[in-house]
């Protein structure tokens, strides 16, 4: 044991290539995991909080039952160090110079918006500005619209109930305004000290109270916690993940982000792998030389147990040096696309996968080689053929494979991520040994020759253990590479589907039937013609096969649907973008049944057939249900929780209709025109929130764009390592061939032509791999439609063999440029 | 010696040609001289031995007669060709051709077969099947049964046997040997220096040989003595004319 002590010596080791090759590996393993999964958690936070504003807080408790909630349950909130805020919604009738008018009013207080801001005027003609806080007490900010329908002006005061408010501005749109068309009359918004104070809001009345939260999110979580057991069903703790609209896109940004991390992963042990099992393989002659100086096995196994140690430190060390200024440098440019500063946040967490990965795949491939060794003859550990018999290294690799899984699936605990990459890292090892199979069959054949084609062939049987096991790191990585560029893409695709440049961002409603074609009409001359109208009446859902719904479903459910008054409508054909999971669509002149949105039927167990019965107004209205679908709800487009045939159970009912359509920022002035000419049609402007779900999607995108460039960057110096692992191996043989009258260009390139083979085919196999390990997480995970990407798949091959081809000239380029004679005295 | 008279070439230049042979080596603070104002001729079918202690310049000389470097002065014409003005590749197409080497350290590439590695320099030479003369080759030097061992598989002995087969397979006009038998016992030593006397003579090479081996040393036709970077052996010693 002291004898072996003293062989340590880290100045000694890093002289030694191979070790300087596995420091390498293991600092850029560490770096890489480090980095995009610190970026990923911050990313995350930018994110939620970016997407926060749509709640004007980061959660929203809201109560339906029109009470108030406990105020210890603020207090709580509060003593655990949220910011809290209130707003109370509720609907009546203002009055002002030119009558009265129905509204919808939101009290709000001092603390709203916790997060995103307001827009509003000071005037007609001024120019739009953003504030923080909504109106004070005796203020009140009214919809332009309003101003009109009641002939005020800024400065006037409007009559809420018993109290007489200042108008002060005009209320353009509130971070919180969303999507919900339940808001047909003109918004309000008043302070919630005054609420009292107008008389409106009585017990029984219809109001809804909404509370704010904001703050870090595990804090978030454990007051819910907290509250949890003591909400009722008719309260509703919602997140930005729950909203319709983003959820989506978020939680595709997260998984790709749990993607890449798993790639890095991969990429990493990859890395490290290669670097280790190459030092442990060129360890054979020191091994047998310590055996000869006497060391037992066990001090020899000892010594190498340090050895591993001491660089798994070393390189865990370098790879955070590396690690931290990179994520630091991310964030700063995430900044700089937010345009606003982002707060750094270092979860140590996020390192530890990076560690695990570096330890785990340091020993799992370095020791085993090493381990077995020891206990070998030394004359034999001399004899021995050069690399290892396939029996021998099968148990390694099993156990390194299921060491590197282990760690994927700790990484990304996701059975199909760790399905999908495993699924097609085996099917390309498979394709890969029939392949090689074949190739070292057909290449027996060619006979050598001076030129560079047939060396090159030469080359590639010659050495076919060395390139074979190039050959599957190199596809391998390209695998992993060409994984995340093409999940990128279809990601990046989907959203702009999704997305699309002129998406509808504006909505009509409350169109009066005789008035729709004066108001398509109106569009189409400016330019702007509209999505298809649709009718719409209001109604609740309140029997279930003639049981009151809200006895039928269970009580913990809670509802949303069932509480407020639904949107119902008829319509002949299915929109394009909606999709029939059972049962089918109206027929031809079918004027029975329903068809149901497929969350909600699920929610409240509906089956085809089960009668439903709405009341509309005074009426009431009884169908089975015929169909259930599928809604895009991020369409931008009027959705409808319920379908009724045209001439069908809505047929005499009261009907509006509603329709969305693009505006552009320079064809915004129109609707000033159109509010004139239309004054009862309401409009809805969600251009801000369409913009908003851009620059997200922007922002992720940027992301994306680099922990993409991070991983081409890491899989670029796994290929380098792999290559220069052999460096000693070509440089002996270079010298070789120059001294037995080689020429540098014939060497040249051959070697380059050998290495783009390589590339070429690696490159093929491993995109093709790509493709079905993409195939799998887009059935599992993105829930997109599968197509090959052929603007990938074809250049991957070329760039692969080119990239290769030039690491193969960089490689041999210490053989070219000194004489042989300096070779042959060096390598002696 | 006789041997050698009868296996003369009549061709009346000189094989190999040196004249005023110096190099050095720049060391960080100054220059080193290996070889100073060597000059030397060695003629068709000759034998010659080079021999002196440890350091003194042994192998610079024979890299620099092989052109496998450029002297830093005077000037080496190989069968004709002055080879310390031809450029990298031209010494290499002429290495391909006319040269042979025997090394030390045998200087077998690990991951070839024995084959492989005698097919190696007739490859480079463009030969469309190499395998049969390798073949041929490697059955003279007795390892008719070993052609698909990599050198791991084999001994010392049987690798420089390789490396002898591999250094005629070009069908040289000179052979260059650096100590071949320097990593041997002696008795396998004896069999490959037999080796190679009769190959080179099968062949009618020329052939210059360092070696420490007193006993190969005389069985060549000429020792040249180098000491300290000087030839200090007139090299008319024990040479027959024309
Ligand atoms: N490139 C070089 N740089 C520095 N010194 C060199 C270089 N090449 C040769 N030498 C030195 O020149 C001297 C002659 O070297 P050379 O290898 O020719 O000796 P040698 O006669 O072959 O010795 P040996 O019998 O031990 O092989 C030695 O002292 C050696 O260290
Ligand atoms: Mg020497």
């Amino acid at each position: 044991m002291a004898a072996s002590g003293k062989l340590m010596s880290v100045t000694r080791d890093w002289r030694e290539r191979d070790v300087r090759v596995v420091l390498v590996a293991l600092v850029i393993a560490v770096a890489t995991v480090a980095t995009i999964a610190l970026f990923a958690g911050q990313l995350q936070r930018t994110l939620v909080s970016s997407a926060s504003s749509f709640l004007a807080a980061d959660r929203q408790l809201e109560a339906e039952n029109g009470l108030p909630i406990p105020p210890e349950w603020l207090d709580e909130a509060e003593a655990r160090g949220l910011e809290t805020g209130q707003m109370v919604e509720f609907s009546t009738m203002v009055f002002g110079e030119g009558g009265f008018q129905l509204v919808s009013v939101k009290a709000v207080s001092d603390e709203y918006p916790l997060r995103g801001d307001i827009e509003t005027q000071s005037g007609n003609q001024a120019p739009r500005d953003t504030v923080d806080r909504g109106p004070g007490p005796g203020e009140v900010w009214v919809n332009p619209r309003l101003l009109r329908l009641l002939e005020l002006n800024i400065g006037d005061t409007l009559e809420v109930g018993n109290l007489e408010l200042d108008i002060t501005r005009l209320l353009i749109r509130e971070p919180d305004g969303g999507f919900r068309l339940s808001s047909l009359a003109p918004r309000v918004m008043m302070h919630v000290d005054d609420v009292a104070g107008t008389g409106v809001v009585q017990e029984g009345s219809r109001v809804e109270y909404v509370y704010l939260f904001a703050g870090a999110e595990p804090m978030l979580e454990d007051y819910y916690h907290w509250l949890q057991p003591q909400l009722a069903p008719s309260h509703e703790w919602e997140g930005v993940q729950d909203g319709e609209t983003f959820s989506r896109s978020l939680q595709r940004a997260e998984r790709f982000l749990l993607l890449g991390g798993s790639l890095a992963v991969l990429l990493a042990a990859v890395a490290v792998a290669v670097a280790s099992r190459q030092y442990a393989l060129s360890q054979r002659d020191t091994v047998a030389l310590l055996k000869t100086l006497g060391l037992s096995s066990r001090g020899i196994g000892g010594l190498y147990l340090r050895r591993l140690s001491l660089w798994g430190v070393v390189g865990i060390l370098g790879g955070l040096a590396v690690a931290l200024p990179l994520f630091w440098l991310l964030v700063s440019l995430l900044s700089d696309v937010l345009e606003r500063p982002v707060d750094l946040y270092l979860d140590p967490a996020a390192v530890m996968p990076a560690l695990l990965t570096a330890v785990v795949s340091l020993f799992a491939f370095a020791y085993p080689p090493i381990r077995r060794l020891r206990s070998v003859p030394a004359m034999r550990v001399l004899r021995a053929q050069p690399g290892e018999s396939g029996r021998e290294v099968i148990p390694d690799m099993v156990l390194a494979v299921l060491a590197v899984f282990g760690l994927v699936w700790m990484y990304a605990g996701e059975f199909t991520l760790v399905v999908a990459l495993l699924g097609g890292l085996a099917l390309l090892l498979v394709v890969l040994a029939m392949l090689g199979w074949g190739m070292v069959a057909v290449l027996r054949r060619v006979q050598g020759g001076g030129n560079a084609w047939r060396l090159a062939l030469v080359g590639l049987y010659r050495h076919r253990r060395s390139s074979m096991a190039q050959m599957a790191v190199f596809a391998m990585t390209l695998m992993l590479a060409a994984t995340l560029v093409l999940v990128r893409s279809s990601l990046l695709d989907d959203w702009q589907a999704q997305l699309p440049e002129n998406a509808p961002n504006h909505f009509l409603i409350n169109i009066a039937p005789d008035a729709v074609d004066d108001v398509e009409g109106f569009w189409h001359r400016q330019g702007a013609p509209l999505e298809a109208l649709y009718p719409m009446v209001r109604g609740r859902l309140t029997e279930l096969n003639g049981e009151p719904v809200k006895e039928v479903v269970s009580k913990d459910e809670r509802i949303g649907a069932l509480n407020r008054e639904l949107n119902l409508t008829w319509m002949g054909s299915l929109p394009e973008d909606n999709q029939i999971v059972s049962g089918q669509w109206f027929g031809q002149g079918q004027t029975e049944g329903v068809s149901v949105e497929a969350e909600l039927a699920a929610k409240l167990g509906l089956k085809l057939g089960d009668r439903l019965t709405f009341t509309i107004g005074a009426s009431r209205v009884t169908e089975p249900v015929t169909s259930i679908r599928t809604v895009q709800w991020d369409s931008m487009k009027p959705n409808f929780y319920m379908a009724f045939p045209p001439g069908g159970g809505l047929a005499d009912m009261p009907a509006t209709w509603i329709t969305s359509f693009f505006l552009g920022p320079d064809q915004k002035l129109a609707l000033n025109d159109f509010s004139r000419a239309f004054p009862t049609v309401s409009v809805l402007e969600i251009d801000h929130i369409i913009d908003r779900i851009q620059q997200i999607v922007r922002q992720v995108t940027q992301a994306i764009e680099a922990i993409l460039a991070l991983i081409l960057a890491a899989a670029l110096v796994v290929m380098a390592a792999v290559v220069s692992a052999t460096l000693r191996d070509r440089q002996r043989e270079g010298a070789l061939l120059r001294t037995l009258g080689g020429r540098q260009s014939l060497l040249v390139r051959s070697t380059m032509l050998e290495f783009a083979l390589l590339g070429f085919v690696a490159g093929a196999l491993g995109v093709v791999a790509a493709e079905g390990a993409v195939y799998a997480l887009q059935a599992g995970m993105f829930e997109g439609e599968f197509r090959w990407h052929w603007q990938v798949v074809l250049p991957v091959p070329v760039i692969a063999g080119v990239l290769l081809a030039i690491l193969g000239r960089w490689q041999l380029q210490p053989v070219l440029s000194v004489s042989p004679m300096l070779l042959l005295r060096r390598l002696e | 010696m006789n041997q050698m008279t009868d296996l003369r070439k009549t061709d009346n230049r000189p094989m190999l040609r040196v004249s005023d042979l110096t190099h050095r080596v720049s060391l960080e603070t100054d220059t080193l001289t290996i070889l100073q104002g060597v000059s030397l001729e060695i003629n068709r079918g000759e034998s010659v031995a080079i021999v002196g202690r440890s350091g003194s310049g042994k192998t610079t000389l024979l890299g620099l007669l092989a052109g496998l470097d450029t002297p830093s002065e005077g000037t080496v014409e190989l069968d004709g060709s002055v080879i310390s003005t031809l450029s990298e590749d031209e010494r290499a197409k002429l290495r391909a051709r006319r040269v042979g080497f025997v090394f030390q350290s045998f200087q077998l590439l690990p991951a070839l077969s024995a084959l492989e590695n005698v097919m190696l320099p007739l490859e480079l030479a463009g030969m469309e099947s190499p395998q049969q003369r390798a073949r041929e080759l490697l059955e003279r030097v007795g390892l008719g049964e070993r052609l698909n061992h990599t050198p791991r598989q084999l001994s010392g002995g049987e690798q420089q046997r390789v490396a002898i087969a591999r250094a005629f397979a070009s069908d040289p006009v000179v052979m260059f040997a650096d100590e071949p038998t320097g990593n041997l016992d002696n008795r396998t030593g004896q069999a490959v220096s037999d080796l190679l006397m009769e190959l080179n003579r099968e062949q009618g090479t020329t052939l210059v040989m360092v070696t420490h081996d007193e006993h190969l040393a005389a069985r060549c036709g000429r020792q040249l003595h180098i000491e300290a970077g000087l030839l200090t052996e007139p090299e008319t010693a024990g040479e027959p004319e024309i």
